[in-house]
């Protein structure tokens, strides 16, 4: 049975300014390479159950799905969410060539999910001196899932938003942990708030 | 010496890592804003000394913040503390009259560095 682990005002806040950080790093070597500014939202944390999460990702229509595990000392899964608008725009500015193939398009989402989503995983886990390994991203179709399979009844979900400015595009990205490693989580944050 | 600091910063957990990595040689009375709205209203009805300023807030933002000391034309010694550091964000900034842009998560030694720049060490 899944218990539900509420995190308190300190820890949630101190959770988000360093899910804060970590995106600003994720924008950062995305920028770097587009060349373009990434606007960033301000991390949305909440605890839904896996039929809030299916409602959760399907908020945007038109758009591309990904999800990648990762293992560790906290373990769950990332999932993001791209909008199908402005991707080719996006495409341009990694210099990849028009009309784009079906290989290109899953190429580009697959590296801006090991851009942004990684780095965003990476910066947490490093600010939390935790260990985790991600594994590579697949998309996947959320009408053909079945969320009533994820391990957990309960999860913690981290929300990020990424804009390109100069497109149209978009990508959110979920972070999803079980209640072990939320566990883990809040421990680890209470000895950061020390 | 004595100076008045104003810390914005929407997390706590921010604010108290700023305040913790302020320079021991000085003494200071410091504010906390949770957000721009908050700096502002404080900004508005206090002269401070400098202003540690967050970028990502809610309400108002710390651009937000910063077009608003431009139109008061307040002179304010402004250090923005930011993860939001890509180049473009840097340059808005320092056209907005900030005078020095920290990464987040904030080392104490440029934070020292860019106080002892502004004449306060």
């Amino acid at each position: 049975m899944s218990i539900v682990l509420p995190l308190d005002e300190d820890q949630r806040d101190a959770l988000q300014e360093l899910l804060n950080i970590s995106m600003g790093q994720a924008a950062n070597s995305l920028a770097q390479l587009i060349e373009t500014k990434i606007d960033i939202s301000i991390p949305k944390i909440s605890t839904v159950t896996p039929n809030e999460l299916y409602g959760l990702l399907f908020e945007t229509k038109d758009a591309y799905y990904t999800r990648q595990s990762f293992l560790g000392d906290i373990h769950g899964e990332v999932m993001s969410v791209l909008s199908q608008s402005g991707l080719s725009e996006v495409a341009k500015l990694m210099d990849y060539d028009e009309p784009l193939s079906k290989e290109d398009i899953q190429e580009i989402i697959l590296e801006l999910c090991n851009i942004l989503a990684g780095a965003c995983l990476a910066g947490l886990s490093d600010q939390l001196e935790l260990t985790t390994n991600l594994n590579m991203p697949t998309l996947f179709q959320p009408e053909k899932s079945n969320f009533s399979d994820l391990q957990w009844q309960h999860t913690l979900v981290m929300e990020v938003q990424f804009i390109i400015a100069i497109s149209s595009f978009s990508m959110r990205v979920v972070f999803c942990l079980d209640d072990e490693s939320l566990i883990r989580m809040k421990d680890t944050l209470d000895e950061l708030l020390g | 010496m004595s100076i008045s600091v104003l810390v914005a910063d929407d997390s706590k957990l921010s604010r108290r890592s700023v305040i913790r990595a302020l320079p021991q040689d000085l003494d200071y009375t410091i504010s906390e804003a949770t957000n721009g709205k908050e700096a502002i209203e404080l900004l508005a009805e206090t002269t401070f000394d400098l202003l540690l300023l967050d970028l990502t807030m809610p309400e108002v933002d710390g651009v937000g913040v910063l077009e608003y000391l431009h139109e008061q034309a307040n002179m304010l010694n402004v250090i923005v503390i930011s993860a939001d550091f890509q180049p473009e964000k840097q340059k808005i900034v320092t056209s907005l009259g900030a005078k020095r842009f920290l990464r987040k998560p904030l080392d104490k030694e440029e934070l020292a560095m860019a106080m002892f720049e502004l004449g306060y060490l």
